[in-house]
Formats: C-alpha cells, structure tokens, sequence
C-alpha cells in the first residue's frame, strides 16, 4: 500500500480546474431539501425543510402571515437534534399551500434587497457627511 | 481532541531497529537535566553526575491535532 | 379601508414596560387583526417606512458608558427602524452563526516542549481570529468534507491558508546571574518566553503570492499571548486554516458578538419638577434627563405648572441611553406620572467584529445571507413540485 501523503503538504491547483461545482460543504449547493409531510391537502400543507432553523423559520413564519389568504401558519423544529424544520400553512378558500409558500419565499428575497439598498445608502451618506 | 502520528515514521523507526542497533537515543538527566546518549545495552547512568534515572525527551514524530 | 392615525400607529409599537410585567408585546400588523386596515405585505410600504440611520458620532453603550477607543469600522452601532423582530433576529443569527470566516483547522505539531499541552495549544491557535485581503479572504474556495469512508482531498492554495510557529525560548546574556542576584522579571531573564499571535508566520503558495499581496493573512490582534515557555522549551508546529461557519464551531464566528436592543421610550406624563425632577433624573443613567426651566409659556400651557416658572423641569433629552433599568417606577412620587417602554420596530445593533470581516459588510453580508437562504429554499420548492 503505498504510504499516505505528507497530511501538512499542501498543493498548488491546477488554475483550469474549476473546483467551485464540487464543494458540498459550501452550502449553496445543496438542493432538494424541501418535502411535503404526508396528510396534506392543496389548501393545507406541511413543509419540511432540512439544515434550517429558526432564522430562516421565523422570518418566513412572519412573511406568510401577511399574507392575506393564509388563514394559519406556523413553524416548528420537531427535535433540536435534526436538521429540520416544519412550516404549516393552511389557506381560505382555493389558494394553494405552495404558491403561498412560494409567494413568501419572493417576498423576502425583495426584501433582503430593499434593505441592503437602504443599508448602503445610510452608509454613503454617513461617510459623505463625516468626511465633511 | 485526540492527535494521531504519521504512518511513514512508524515503518522507518521499525526498519532502523533492525539495521542499526547502535542508534543512540536522547534522554535528559533528573538532576542536572544534562542530555544523555545512550545506546542499546548501556548502563543507564548520567555522564555528568551519576544520576541513575533519566528521562526520555518528546517524540520528533509530526503529531496533528484539530484545532477544536 | 380604514388608515389608523399617526399617534395610533405609534402606539401599537410602543411595548409597554411595567413595575413587574411587559405588556403589547407580540407584533399584530397581520392582515385580519385590525378589522377594516389592511396588513398585506406590500414592498412599497415597506420601502417608505424602512430607515437604517448611522451616527456620526457612535452612541456609547449604556451598560458601559465609559469604554472609549473602539475602532468603528469593527465596532458599530447603527438603528434598523421599520422591520419586524423575526427578521431583525434573522440577521442577528446569522451574523453569529452563518457569516463564512477562515480559522486555523489543522495544526501539525512538531515539537512542543512547554508546558502548555499539545490540544491545549492548538485549540488556542484555532480561536485566534485572522486578518488579511477582502478580496483575497472572499475568494477563498470551501474545502470539501470527505464522503463516508472517503479519501480527504489534499488541501491546495485555492482552500487553505499555512502558517508556521517556531519559537525558542533560552536564557537571557547574563540572565542566570541577575536571576541568582533576585531578579524575577521575565523580559530581563529569558529570550522569546512568550508566544505572541504577531510570531506565526504565514507561508503564502502559490496564487495567493499575488492575492494577498498589498494585506498577507495575518492575526488580527498581534498581541494575543498563545503560550509562555522557559528557556529550554520550544514551540515549533505547522498549522492549515480552512473556511467554516461559526454554526460548525465558535472559532469561525466572525464576530465577537452581534447584538440589538430596542429603542427605549420614556414619557412624562405629568410634569415632574423641582428636587423631584433632579431625584428623576439620578433614576436614569446620565443624558437621559435633562433639566430645563419652567417658562412663562410652559406655566401658561399646562396648569399644573403655574407658578412654578424658574424651577427645574424634567425632560427626555436621549432616551438611547437608558438602559431601562425601572427605577423610576420604584419611586412613588413618579409611578404615576411617567410611562416606560421600547419601540417595537426601531433595533439599535451593535456589531462588534473580530477583525476579518468589517462591520458594516458584516451586515450587509447578513442580508445577502437570509436572501440565499430563500432562494435555495424556493429552488428546493420548484424541485419538489
């Protein structure tokens, strides 16, 4: 068996190598994480997430709830242990459980930027008037 | 957590075992805390003060550790 | 639709803080909660009413009103006005737990004769926070976690950053006498007897010679003390540091803590004058309450003031800096004639990084975090369906 190499040899990459596609532990690569719980109905559905937790959980919770078809929502975290999180929503009338969930998701990300848009020009302003 | 030795030192030490038995090793004095070269077989007595028990000095051997 | 006026809209913000409970605390802007008013997300709503304000001069912390000389590009204080607790709790979390940083992973020890032990050591190398390039630090590729049973990839220049710590400590020219005369300081006894973070040395391979150029990776305090030794001890290891989260372990946590509070709301309802208004204003820490005098006009606006033009009158002059402490409603004199309590939408952060990211980008980071996390959850939705 050939010896094992030198553990605190580091090498120098191959530039062509693109090593982006093959991270699995950058976290934006994994997919698939989203399942429906069985029980659900269009109009009544749970979700389960993998690898998030009450940041996201909570912000979403918050989003869907401002929504004015959803006649309940609510997320959970079954065991602390696992990975995962549940979110219920339950609409009025015929609006599907997945375009809420969908719509919510949008909504957020819209958020996010208007923030960062607000964020950045309180900073620009903030160091034009201290470079004054 | 715990550290583990590399590989290609243990089948070095074994091969230079059979070969050269006359490898001195190191070993610090208890009293004077003087080196000491000892060679398999020696009487086990410092060469300065005639202290009988010596210590053995820190493995050279690459041990790696996770910083955690 | 019915618009709720200014001063209502006001006080549905406004969480009440009582002698011994909270009252008005959970959010209620959902649709259906306020009949005939409509709640309904809406992005231009949000836009007008959301305001992120800085300080030109940065707000001390009222729990430590004295602590000066904060760097405020890692140190900073700004308010997010016009969100909601979740979200403000999002970006919190994921400034402490989800913001990528690179901290020593591996550390290959050579030889390590001091006293402090081998994991001891290296757990403390691992928490030291690192500096250097933006750029070059932004580019820095994810090292891949072995498959089960797998090989581990060898670390290459694109994943890992080396350093190396080789320190001998021995006896100062002439140390063995001062120290036979009496002397027992250190500095005039032995050479290198302690290990400072400013004596790792980075080893830069190949493309980050270039990366890294203008700013080499480095500790971002030089003067953490790592060990301390005696002549005749050395340190000499080798130590690989990788990209992580600080959900996976603290030490990749970019920040020492991020934290907000809310804005605290103080109202004096009835005028509080006098030596009342000077014992009132010792219930709150300094530049919360300020004196001002009684003028004709005041006495002539409120009854209960008049003939009292010249004597002192309590004002809220920065209620920032209350720490909400309630020691005014311990007092009889003013229980009835002051209202405590925090706007619900205005979050004072306070971003104190370690040093590898800036403050300001810590956030901005934040957000751009919570918006991948959406989005990765809205693709894993379309895959589903």
């Amino acid at each position: 068996m050939a010896a094992p190499e030198d553990p605190s040899h580091i090498q120098i990459a191959d530039t062509s190598a693109d090593p982006d596609d093959t991270s699995t532990n950058d976290p934006s690569n994994i997919t698939n994480r989203v399942t429906r719980l069985s029980g659900s109905t269009d109009t009544a559905a749970s979700f389960q997430i993998e690898k998030e937790d009450h940041t996201l959980g909570n912000a979403l919770r918050y989003i869907i709830m401002k929504n004015p078809d959803v006649e309940f929502c609510g997320y959970s975290i079954p065991h602390p242990s696992e990975d995962k999180m549940n979110i219920r929503i339950q609409t009025y009338d015929n609006v599907s459980a997945e375009s809420v969930l969908d719509k919510a998701l949008q909504d957020l990300m819209d958020m996010c930027d208007v923030i960062e848009e607000k964020f950045r020009e309180a900073r620009e302003e903030h160091q034009n008037k201290m470079e004054e | 957590m715990s550290g583990y030795t590399a590989n290609q030192a243990t089948t070095a030490q074994d091969a230079s075992g059979i070969d050269i038995n006359a490898r001195a090793v190191n070993y610090t004095c208890g009293d004077c805390d003087g080196d000491v070269q000892l060679k398999r077989g020696e009487p086990i007595r410092c060469r300065n003060c005639g202290h009988r028990v010596l210590y053995k000095k820190r493995t050279n051997r690459m041990v790696q550790f996770e910083a955690r | 639709m019915t618009v709720p006026g200014a001063e209502e809209l006001a006080r549905r913000k406004r969480l009440q803080v009582g002698p011994e409970t909270v009252s008005n605390q959970a959010s209620t802007d959902f649709p259906g909660h306020w009949p005939g008013e409509n709640h309904e997300w809406n992005l231009d709503h949000f836009r007008e009413n959301l305001k992120v304000q800085f300080y030109s001069t940065p707000p001390p912390d009222p729990l430590r009103p004295d602590v000066e000389n904060t760097d405020p590009a890692l140190d900073l204080t700004f308010s997010l006005i016009g969100v909601d607790t979740a979200i403000a709790n999002a970006f919190r979390r994921i400034l402490i737990a989800e913001v990528p940083t690179v901290a020593i992973e591996t550390v290959f020890m050579l030889q390590n004769t001091s006293i402090i032990q081998d994991e001891v050591l290296s757990h403390r190398l691992g928490l030291i926070p690192l500096h250097g390039s933006r750029d070059g630090l932004r580019w820095m590729k994810w090292r891949n976690k072995p498959a089960e049973g797998g090989e581990e990839e060898p670390p290459s220049d694109y994943n890992c950053a080396q350093f190396t710590l080789e320190v001998d400590c021995s006896w100062q020219e002439g140390g063995k006498d001062r120290m036979r005369q009496g002397e027992t300081d250190p500095n005039k006894l032995y050479v290198n007897h302690s290990v400072y973070a400013k004596d790792m040395v980075w080893v830069p391979i190949g493309k980050q010679h270039q990366l890294f150029k203008d700013d080499p990776i480095r500790a971002a305090n030089p003067d953490i003390l790592i060990a301390k030794m005696r002549p005749g001890q050395q340190i000499k290891l080798m130590m690989h540091a990788f990209k992580g989260v600080g959900k996976d372990h603290t030490k990749f946590s970019p920040v020492a803590t991020a934290s907000y509070r809310l804005m605290p709301a103080i109202d004096i309802l009835k005028p509080i004058t006098g030596a009342d208004a000077k014992k009132f204003a010792r219930c709150f820490p300094k530049g919360v309450i300020k004196l001002e005098k009684v003028s004709p006009e005041d006495a002539q606006k409120d009854p209960e003031l008049q003939g009292k033009e010249g004597e002192a009158k309590a004002v809220v002059h920065d209620p920032m800096r209350d720490t909400v402490s309630r020691e005014c409603l311990r007092h009889a004199e003013f229980k009835d004639k002051v209202r405590l309590g925090r706007i619900r939408d205005h979050f004072i952060f306070k971003i104190e990084s370690t040093g590898q990211w800036n403050s300001d980008e810590l956030f901005l980071e934040s957000v751009r975090l919570l918006k991948i996390k959406a989005l990765r959850v809205k693709r894993g939705l379309a895959e589903m369906t």
